[in-house]
């Protein structure tokens, strides 16, 4: 008898506390988030508004740049990604594009997102000579290697960003190997964050890959140098995105086009208001620095700063939505 | 009834005051002693950037001589010396040689460096209770943090490169060698203790030549679970800017290249398996009055 009863009140539990009703349309959405914060709150934002304003089962995946992009076109997973940087993998994404199996959404960052090399503002300011990359290297003991005693560093990024590849070959085309430079991997982004902001603490010097919109640069002023040349789009296409191409030329790094992607099987299943959202969200680096700064100064995660932004830029974001997803989001927020 | 289905938690803004507070301490921390830490770990750093060096340009039948030379002197064994021959043989033919000799430079360090401060501790724990229950929630800490933890603090104040690297290693590796030292030494049997007692042995005597005898399988033990723990944070250490076989292997899990992930991984187990074997067998050298028992 008493078995009988804890088997019902078991029973009635989990029929009571069962979850939410199916999704209408959308059903299962995997969005991407890479591990920086601009495309971390971004595809916190995305989540937020597909399961609140179109009743989709969105869930965050993380993965970088090159092996979330990769995959879309071959496997058509995850379904979005809300930051793709398309010109770090020309060759793939046109590919896909044309192939029909990932179609492009919104210009997700309009003012597009600014790569290069950096160095500090104070030694900037303290050698006014130093413009370009050319200059750079003449003085490789400005930008001591912590472990290689003699020789000058640039930073690169960690393995998966498609800048990485990038500034690999950047630093074979500027022979840096050859004025007395080494090719730092540091392996994660923490890393990365970590060694420019111990430089910059005790105003060391330091040089490597950086991009814009981040807090990191809003909070460590920094200055980009000059790649002192034009920019070549067929070499860029050629060599300089390509990690194996054995002869890479100096170019410049274009500003990148950040277009977020959705899969063909997503893109189909998912109704045209979804499909409308993606092509219409879309914010200036402006707005995202300003985000991301207050996320930095409240240790907030993607979620918070995703929460914190549609409560405070009703304006802007009523924007992407149709009137009925924009009432349902309010209400949850 | 609010605040039985959501668990009453410190207020959001206080918690955050908190946390700014700690982050700005430690901001202070690193700008006003950064620079004596990091002098204090200079020496530690010269060392084993020459030991890399030393590896790295020694030419390979050099290298191939002198492993065999000590595997076969620790161990007196064909089997193990030619085991461990064999597998750098096809660690350089696969093409990671320079690799391998980084990663074996900067984990021999880290091991001998926990090995000669675990067993010291594991011995004196063994000597008192009030010790071991200090240590102990240090060694769980040691073992559980998750290393990223501590290594943001750590790269804040020295950087990334080898001085962290080995750092996040010994911290991971030391808690086996200190925890079976203690084991294996309160082990050791009373009567064996009297015994010892009754003929008169001093302290350090007794430690010397009845209890650490007598606690070697343990240690033992302690020393293989030490190596396999030293050489799994690898690829962890690459994530803060370490050269060696886990930067590979990061690359392969950030791109997906299954099959450099897979020979890169083999090739850690190989090393491990050789610095194991090797240490074993001495071990087991060391062990020979054992034989007697059994005689």
């Amino acid at each position: 008898m008493k078995t009988l009863l804890a088997t019902t009140c078991l029973a009635l539990a989990v029929l009571g506390g069962a979850g939410p009703a199916r999704a209408a349309e959308c059903g299962d959405v995997t969005i991407a988030s890479m591990n920086w914060q601009s495309a971390e709150v971004l595809a916190n934002v995305d989540k937020f508004i597909l399961n609140k304003g179109y009743g989709c089962n969105a869930d965050i995946t993380t993965g970088d740049t090159v092996p979330t992009i990769t995959s879309m076109v071959e496997k058509g997973q995850p379904d979005v990604a809300p930051e793709g940087w398309v010109d770090l993998l020309p060759e793939v994404v046109s590919r896909g594009l044309s192939e029909g199996r990932i179609v492009e959404g919104s210009q997700a960052l309009p003012d597009g997102g600014i790569q290069g090399w950096w160095i500090p503002q104070y030694v900037a300011d303290a050698h006014p000579d130093i413009k370009t990359i050319p200059d750079m290297l003449k003085h490789p003991e400005l930008f001591p290697a912590p472990e290689n005693p003699g020789k000058g560093a640039v930073t690169n990024g960690p393995q998966g960003w498609g800048g990485t590849i990038v500034t690999s070959q950047l630093f074979k085309a500027y022979g840096a190997a050859n004025d007395n430079f080494v090719l730092i991997d540091t392996g994660s982004a923490a890393g990365l964050d970590g060694s420019l902001a111990k430089a910059y603490e005790r105003k060391q010097g330091w040089v490597g890959y950086y991009w814009a919109p981040t807090s990191l640069l809003g909070k460590y002023k920094m200055v980009k140098l000059d790649f002192g040349v034009p920019y070549d789009p067929a070499e860029w296409k050629r060599c300089n995105t390509k990690a194996d191409c054995p002869d890479p030329k100096p170019n410049t790094w274009p500003v990148d086009h950040v277009f977020t992607l959705m899969s063909k099987k997503f893109a189909d299943r998912a109704g045209p208001e979804v499909v409308a959202y993606f092509k219409a969200r879309a914010w200036s680096n402006d707005t995202v620095e300003k985000l991301m700064a207050w996320m930095t100064d409240n240790q907030a995660t993607g979620e918070d700063g995703a929460k914190y932004f549609l409560k405070n830029n009703e304006a802007l974001w009523t924007k992407w939505v149709s009137a009925d997803a924009a009432k349902k989001i309010k209400a949850a927020l | 009834m609010n605040w039985f289905s959501s668990f009453p938690q410190m207020n959001d803004s206080s918690l955050t005051a908190l946390k700014k507070a700690i982050d700005e301490g430690f901001r202070q921390f690193t700008r006003q002693y950064g620079d004596t830490i990091e002098g204090f770990f200079t020496p530690l750093q010269a060392f084993l950037i020459w030991a890399e060096r030393l590896m790295i340009n020694t030419p390979w039948p050099i290298v191939l001589a002198v492993v065999g030379a000590i595997a076969w002197l620790a161990s007196r064994r064909v089997s193990v010396t030619a085991a461990a021959i064999a597998t750098l043989l096809l660690i350089g033919y696969f093409g990671m040689w320079e690799d391998t000799m980084r990663t074996i430079s900067m984990i021999l360090v880290c091991t001998v460096l926990s090995i000669a401060i675990g067993i010291p501790i594991g011995i004196l724990m063994a000597r008192s209770a009030a010790v071991q229950g200090c240590i102990n929630p240090v060694l769980d800490v040691m073992q559980t943090m998750p290393s990223f933890v501590y290594l943001i603090p750590v790269v804040m104040l020295l950087g990334i490169g080898r001085v962290p690297g080995v750092i996040a290693v010994v911290i991971y590796a030391l808690p086996p060698i200190i925890r079976l030292t203690n084991l294996g030494i309160r082990l050791v049997d009373r009567d064996m203790l009297e015994a010892a007692d009754a003929f008169g042995s001093s302290s350090w005597q007794k430690l010397r030549k009845v209890q650490l005898p007598l606690a070697l399988p343990t240690i033992m033990a302690g020393i293989n679970q030490t190596i396999m723990m030293a050489l799994a944070m690898v690829v962890i250490a690459s994530m803060i800017g370490v050269q060696g076989l886990g930067q590979p292997v990061l690359k392969a899990i950030a791109n997906q290249y299954f099959t450099l992930g897979i020979f890169n991984g083999l090739a850690i187990v190989g090393i491990a398996i050789i610095f194991d074997r090797v240490s074993q067998a001495f071990g087991l050298r060391l062990q020979k009055h054992r034989e007697a028992v059994h005689g």
